[in-house]
């Protein structure tokens, strides 16, 4: 029943509607007037940039290649001198552990000297 | 003197077994070294060398492979994992504290560790042992350590290393020139 009720409403709406978003033909000098205005209109200057902005863009550029360059020769000369600390280290350590199983072989060794002296002087 | 390993042939038997490669060191092999800050102060030199695999490898880049010892030392190191090694050096006989040191020779118990052999001469009062670390049945680590009446040593290195091609070095890079037998014919003698 409410359905009823409501139904003139809600086409007295829709009719209005239709009559509202009728398609209309804007004419045949729409496009050319649009087109008119938006030439004649001017278009925003772009800002030229000052030269001051120029130069200090530039020497930031140049300082930050030149921290760049130096901080990878900083880095390289860091590299070599631990790549040649670690290779001294290297071969101290092999110097040292040489040694001592050197030691170790001498101890054994003077006992196995002095074993047949032993035995002969028996 | 006492001699815990049954004759001179120990040379033979841990030649044979550092020998033998092994592709990937176990972490048993890698022992943890206190400060030794008791020695440290009163030591008159003191070596103090950790090359983790970052800076055994870094070392290796700065081996010389056209250089023939160079050569020798990058192929020697190829399968080490680490070397470490605390040497203090003293002007005078000094007793060392022994709680220090048990806490690495506690480290080095089986199964993980054998005792290669041990020297203990009283007259010189030098002891020497020499552990290697074992796993799946390949040696994988070795420590030095070696108490003399004026210098005291730990080397533990991680990975296998040819003994045959370190004294190979011998007389280089100032390794000193060692009077050892080659391994082949020192076992007979």
């Amino acid at each position: 029943m409410s359905d009823d009720r409501h139904e003139p409403e809600s086409n007295d709406l829709e009719r209005r509607l239709r009559a509202a978003l009728k398609p209309v033909n804007p004419g045949e000098g729409f496009t050319a007037g649009v087109m008119a205005r938006v030439a004649a209109e001017p278009r925003p200057a772009r800002r030229p940039r000052s030269p001051a902005v120029v130069s200090w863009l530039a020497f930031g550029l140049a300082a930050s290649v030149v921290l760049a360059v130096l901080l990878a020769h900083e880095w390289q000369v860091r590299r070599i001198e631990q790549g040649r600390e670690a290779r001294r280290q290297l071969i101290e350590a092999l110097r040292v552990t040489d040694e001592k199983l050197n030691l170790a072989y001498r101890v054994v060794n003077s006992r196995q000297d002095a074993a047949p002296a032993q035995h002969s002087g028996a | 003197m006492k001699v815990f390993f049954p004759g001179w042939q120990w040379l033979a038997a841990p030649m044979a077994a550092l020998t033998a490669s092994v592709a990937l060191a176990a972490p048993a092999a890698m022992l943890s070294l206190p400060d030794f800050d008791a020695l440290a102060a009163k030591a008159t030199e003191t070596v103090n060398i950790s090359l983790d695999p970052a800076l055994l490898g870094l070392a290796a880049g700065f081996l010389d492979s056209s250089n023939p010892d160079d050569a020798a030392t990058k192929e020697l190191i190829a399968g080490l994992k680490g070397i470490y090694v605390r040497n203090y050096t003293f002007d005078q006989d000094f007793s060392y504290p022994s709680a220090q040191v048990d806490l690495v020779r506690k480290q080095l118990a089986a199964p993980a560790w054998q005792r290669l052999v041990e020297v203990n001469n009283t007259k010189d009062h030098t002891h020497v042992q020499i552990y290697v670390a074992v796993d799946r049945g390949v040696a994988s680590g070795l420590a030095i350590i070696a108490s003399e009446p004026r210098e005291f040593t730990i080397v533990n290195i991680v990975g296998a290393i040819d003994l045959a091609k370190l004294r190979r070095l011998e007389g280089k890079f100032g390794i000193p020139k060692l009077d050892l037998p080659n391994g082949k014919d020192g076992q007979g003698k």
